[in-house]
């Protein structure tokens, strides 16, 4: 039978596994193989995953499971991505939906938050927590490729609250080269549906000669659906596969970007340390409202929030923040509406 | 001001040390450590040629700066021990390369050496997982033996006290007896710290996704190699460093990390690596007593809830774990001048407090790049 959670959409027999070998058929379902075992469950700051927008400084609770759909050939995370699901069961954290939402009130944590891998292999298991995590009103948010199908994409909506999804490329080349997937299409598309009543950032791996000529299309993209969405540019950390491949270029990348910071508001250029473009700026009247340190991959920190309310200390801006006031989708229309190609449909 | 000089390959950043702040400054040794960075970019934490990048940048920094005392840390046999499947052999190997290496640099520099071995790895025999306790349990996936513990009901201490693979649960007012702690540290303190059993890591959230092979073992004793020098614990290896170089001669201090007794190959006095029922574990409280003199366990104490700190604190963003500069480190009293390079973390500028540091910006074996720290130039 087919497996309808994400696009590769495997043909998985009785007892046999699927591409991301997270999944099975038994009983005539598909069915988890591992549910509610936890490859990672550790308290972290929320600019770390990274999420610039989201309740700024906040402790989260950060979850992963193993397996992926994808296969990047620069992954950062392979031997929890990459490894069979299986071989990796002795280390990981069996922990019940209730367990993981005690934790995260026990180490006071804001949220919390599935990266490491790609949350579409652990979907039932995240819909237990989630209906914990809404119960003792805590927030979920997660990393995603954006590859899940359309169902798959209501069932993640339904999970998290706010989502930072991978836009690695655009042409199918470079797909299949270096991700190992046909097309972006169905990430595009999920990025413009969780866009309408989700709080998205997007995230892009810029490898030099590889994906580097795409900035300004991937920027027209994202400024379409809305120009407030913003947008991490990550200098490729060469790993994996490509642990031999050349540093890309920092001011190459940052000339680059010049065009794209014209289309969107919020545009970020990290991952790695020391970066001098971590800082959110007003887009109205360029001031710094939140000033942030780099410490390269997965280690980003809050310095300091200087707007009040979530309004530019300069000119009252409104700056888009998923804050101790939760934005519903009827105020997010209201808010955004205007400014912006934000659209609902 | 104490200036951090960032090098990402292709591209550096000059910040204060304190505030993280970006700052435009020049002169003759911040252009002089520009060119190390460049010249010597990190290889990475798991092979070889780590040490030799460490013996590399510190003997540039020699030609540009001309220091009397050298702190040098070669990490790359400890990275590699703890997550590398390996035979006997090829760990025999792996550290008469290390020796090799101390030995070039020893050769290259003509400085003389005391080296110290920050103790023995053990294969890890399993994980004493503490994540299901009523209260709750906090270490780094770097220590092994301690583990800090909070809020534990009485069933988690029926429980704990009996479990086969922890030695002991010792409680926060005997841990600041034995190191005689002042009020400000009894407050970093955790209610209890627990032990392990040789072999045996505490699991707690917060853990590490990349399981080790090798954990650091009972390490009561340390190996120190100083001719002409007795030092019973590590606490003295600092007063054997002035004398060195209050004799005139230029002084290298070597920290081998995971090289313990059962390796160390140059004849070597053993030296004692902590007090009573407590050992040093390869980290920065180590460190800071080899460098100090005293012991320095109580300046940020296994098991303290660092995450705590993490948020709440804005000084120095890039010294993981340190709030403030550390007092009366050795080469931040020296009156000479002083290098230090090492490929263990990045706290080589605040637990030597040399002159100039130059360390690799790696976390959790991701290579970043390097770090330079300037805390001060201009000595003669």
């Amino acid at each position: 039978m087919h497996c309808g959670y994400c696009e590769r959409r495997c043909e998985i027999k009785s007892g046999r596994t699927g591409f991301c070998r997270m999944y099975t058929v038994a009983g005539g379902a598909i069915k988890e193989r591992f549910p509610h075992c936890w490859s990672s469950c550790g308290t972290s700051v929320i600019e770390s995953i990274p999420f610039y927008h989201v309740y700024p400084g906040s402790r989260c609770l950060v979850i992963g499971t193993a397996g992926c759909n994808f296969r990047c050939r620069y992954c950062s995370n392979a031997y929890i991505a990459k490894e069979d699901p299986e071989t990796q069961q002795d280390r990981m954290y069996p922990l019940a939906p209730r367990e993981l939402v005690d934790m995260a009130k026990k180490f006071n944590c804001r949220s919390i938050i599935f990266s490491v891998n790609e949350p579409t292999v652990s979907i039932p298991s995240l819909l237990d927590v989630a209906q914990e995590a809404k119960a003792a009103a805590i927030p979920m948010g997660c990393l995603t490729n954006g590859y899940a199908t359309v169902e798959s994409t209501e069932l993640l909506a339904s999970i998290f609250s706010f989502v930072n999804i991978s836009l690695k490329g655009l042409s199918p080349v470079f797909n299949k080269k270096y991700i190992g997937i046909p097309s972006s299409g169905p990430v595009l598309r999920n990025i413009e549906r969780l866009a309408q009543d989700r709080h998205v950032e997007v995230t892009t791996p810029v490898i030099q000669g590889a994906n580097d000529n795409e900035i300004d299309t991937i920027a027209d993209f994202l400024a379409g659906i809305d120009a407030e969405i913003p947008w991490h540019v990550f200098r490729l950390l060469p790993e994996d596969e490509m642990k031999d491949a050349e540093y890309p270029n920092i001011q190459a990348i940052d000339a680059a970007l010049r065009s794209a910071r014209e289309k969107l508001h919020y545009v970020y250029f990290h991952n790695f340390v020391g970066s001098d473009w971590v800082n959110t700026l007003c887009p109205a009247c360029g001031s710094v409202v939140i000033e942030r340190f780099s410490l390269g991959c997965g280690g980003d920190k809050l310095n300091r929030v200087l707007c009040k309310d979530d309004r530019c200390p300069g000119c009252g801006r409104k700056i888009r923040m998923v804050g101790e006031k939760s934005v519903s989708r009827e105020e997010k229309k209201e808010v955004y509406g205007k400014s912006s190609k934000f659209k609902t449909k | 001001m104490s200036i951090a000089i960032i090098d990402a390959r292709g591209w550096q950043n000059t910040l204060d040390l304190k505030t993280g702040e970006k700052v435009e400054t020049s002169g003759p040794a911040i252009d002089m450590v520009k060119g190390v960075l460049r010249r010597h970019p990190y290889p990475g934490d798991m092979g070889m040629e780590s040490n030799r990048w460490v013996s590399d940048t510190a003997l540039d920094l020699i030609d540009g700066y001309s220091p009397r005392f050298v702190f040098l840390t070669y990490a790359a046999q400890y990275f590699s021990g703890r997550y590398a499947q390996m035979t006997k052999e090829q760990r025999a190997r792996m550290i008469s390369d290390t020796f090799l290496e101390a030995e070039r640099f020893i050769d290259i520099s003509g400085f003389a050496a005391i080296i110290v071995g920050t103790g023995d790895m053990t294969p890890l025999l399993g994980f004493i997982d503490v994540t299901r306790i009523d209260g709750f349990a906090v270490c780094t996936h770097w220590t092994a033996r301690y583990a800090g513990l909070y809020d534990p009901s009485p069933d988690d201490i029926k429980a704990l006290e009996g479990h086969p693979q922890i030695e002991r649960i010792v409680q926060r007012k005997e841990v600041v007896r034995l190191f005689n702690g002042t009020p400000e540290q009894v407050s970093r303190v955790p209610e209890y710290l627990m032990l392990a059993r040789k072999g045996y890591a505490f699991k707690t959230i917060s853990g590490a996704m990349k399981k080790p092979v090798m954990i650091p073992s009972l390490n009561f004793n340390v190996p120190l190699y100083a001719p002409g020098h007795i030092a019973e614990e590590i606490t003295g290896i600092r007063s054997a460093l002035a004398k060195d170089l209050s004799s005139g001669k230029n002084v290298v201090l070597i920290v081998m990390e995971g090289v313990g007794l059962d390796d160390f190959l140059w004849p070597y006095l053993l030296c004692r690596n902590g007090m009573e029922w407590y050992y040093y574990e390869p980290g920065e409280a180590q460190y800071l007593t080899i460098t100090s003199g005293d012991h320095r366990f109580l300046d940020y104490p296994t098991g303290y809830k660092y995450f705590n700190e993490a948020e709440a604190t804005k000084s120095y963003p890039f010294s993981g774990y340190f709030k403030s500069i550390p007092e009366k480190t050795f080469a931040a009293t020296f009156p000479g001048k002083s290098i230090a390079a090492g490929n263990k973390s990045m706290f080589m500028h605040m637990v030597t407090g040399a002159d100039i540091s130059v360390e690799c910006f790696a976390r959790n074996l991701s290579n970043q790049g390097t770090m330079a720290v300037i805390h001060r130039e201009g000595k003669r």
